[in-house]
């Protein structure tokens, strides 16, 4: 047997052992199904937030200091207002707002779910502690109306007689197309983690926030909750729910 | 005494048929809770696995059978509207992100319960076309009332092609 003839003999071999090698595992492939990982014909994975309400979350945010919250709140005073109280429209009233969903929307600007310029980078900068004693602070906070300050809220409704829409939607939904009452989850009927209370929120934002669910703009809410519910409203119902929570008239969650 | 024996033996199934009420109920949702089933974790449902919301809606395999992935949630069903081919049979997979609910397919003779921490399977086919209410059958608290989803039944020649890396309801993304 020359060199060569030897040589292929071994690379024969070695082809054969492959083979055999190779084959319980495309047994495998096949009972498998057949699919690469690659072609398992799922769509692209979308993540609506990196938050969930599991035990070790929900620990970081009942550690939230208060004191230590009102510390750092003094950089959030420029433009949510000494008492939670905005002056601008657009920017939330953070009076007395429940620390699950301040935690939450902290985190979502962070890793950029939820997209803001302005509260990315600030957000950036808070750590995860950080967010919980701001929570802690601000929930806190009295939403009861004070003589002395001037602050923007409540808002008379621009168009009164929108009013009982909103009433309607508030405390029954509308069961035909599936909107539940908001009461339900942001009270004070009854309550969901990361709901907030609606009671003394600003009207502006609030429609802003309506509006950005409904077309999908902000989507950051677990499992197309809001985005669900938000699709289906019209915009009357959505400016009648902003402007009579914006008024002051929705159920007071701190009064339940 | 053989009336005795007889009253006895009432007693009993009537006490057992107590019990395995009180086992379905209560018993068979708490173990899925509690009880570290196979099932997806209620609270991570966004996160990963199965459920997750790019894989929620109708999907049609390679092999061409027909899988609807929902959650049921207090107070919506996540997609609200499900669209599905007639004269098919479809697998549905249904789980809960936080109380049982129940999916009840307003008439037909379907029904399914949404346990958090389990996934409830079956497979269904809607023989005419139409369009059909889904009420959450099981009271989940105080928007239970409103919660409700929809079923459109189209028949097959109008239920367009769907690759297997696509998923459909019958309300925009």
């Amino acid at each position: 047997m020359s060199q060569d003839n030897r040589a292929a003999s071994v690379r024969t071999k070695r082809g054969r052992f492959r083979a055999i090698a190779v084959f319980p595992f495309a047994v495998l492939f096949l009972a498998a199904g057949g699919e690469l990982p690659g072609q398992r014909g799922e769509p692209p994975l979308r993540i609506p937030t990196d938050v969930a309400w599991t035990g070790e979350t929900l620990a970081i945010i009942s550690r939230g200091d208060a004191f230590r919250g009102l510390l750092l709140a003094r950089r959030c005073n420029h433009c949510h207002g000494e008492e939670g109280f905005s002056a601008v429209p657009v920017i939330p009233n953070l009076a007395g707002i429940d620390r699950l969903s301040f935690w939450k929307q902290m985190e979502d600007f962070k890793s950029g779910k939820r997209v803001s310029a302005v509260m990315q980078e600030i957000a950036t900068r808070s750590s995860a502690r950080d967010s919980a004693d701001l929570g802690a602070y601000y929930s806190m906070l009295p939403t009861g109306s004070d003589s002395l300050d001037k602050r923007w809220f409540p808002q008379a409704m621009r168009d009164p007689s929108r009013a009982s829409m909103a009433i309607e939607l508030i405390v029954f939904g509308d069961g035909r197309r599936g909107i539940p009452p908001c009461q339900a989850c942001h009270g004070p009927v009854g309550s969901v983690k990361g709901a907030p209370s609606l009671a003394t929120q600003n009207p502006d934002y609030l429609l802003e926030q309506l509006s950005h669910f409904a077309n999908g703009d902000r989507a950051n809410d677990i499992n197309v909750r809001m985005r669900s519910i938000a699709r289906q409203l019209t915009d009357q119902e959505k400016t009648a729910l902003a402007e009579y929570y914006g008024a002051g008239l929705g159920p007071d969650v701190s009064a339940w | 005494m053989k009336k005795k024996i007889g009253f006895g033996v009432a007693i009993t199934l009537f006490a057992l048929a107590l019990l395995s009420t009180r086992f379905y109920m209560v018993d068979l949702p708490v173990w899925h809770i509690l009880g570290g089933g196979e099932g997806p974790d209620p609270a991570t449902l966004h996160l990963h696995g199965e459920f997750v919301e790019s894989n929620l809606g109708i999907a049609k395999d390679a092999k061409g059978t027909f899988t609807v992935r929902m959650i049921a949630q207090q107070y919506v069903f996540v997609p609200q509207c499900i669209v599905v081919p007639a004269d098919v049979p479809i697998r549905f997979r249904v789980t809960s992100a936080d109380m049982v609910h129940m999916l009840s397919f307003l008439g037909t003779n379907y029904g399914l319960k949404a346990v958090p921490g389990a996934v409830t399977e079956a497979i269904f086919s809607f023989a005419k076309a139409g369009e059909f209410k889904i009420p959450c059958h099981e009271f989940c608290g105080p928007g239970h009332y409103a919660m409700r989803g929809r079923l459109e039944v189209v028949s097959q020649n109008q239920f367009p092609p769907l690759n297997p890396e696509e998923r459909r309801n019958c309300e925009p993304r």
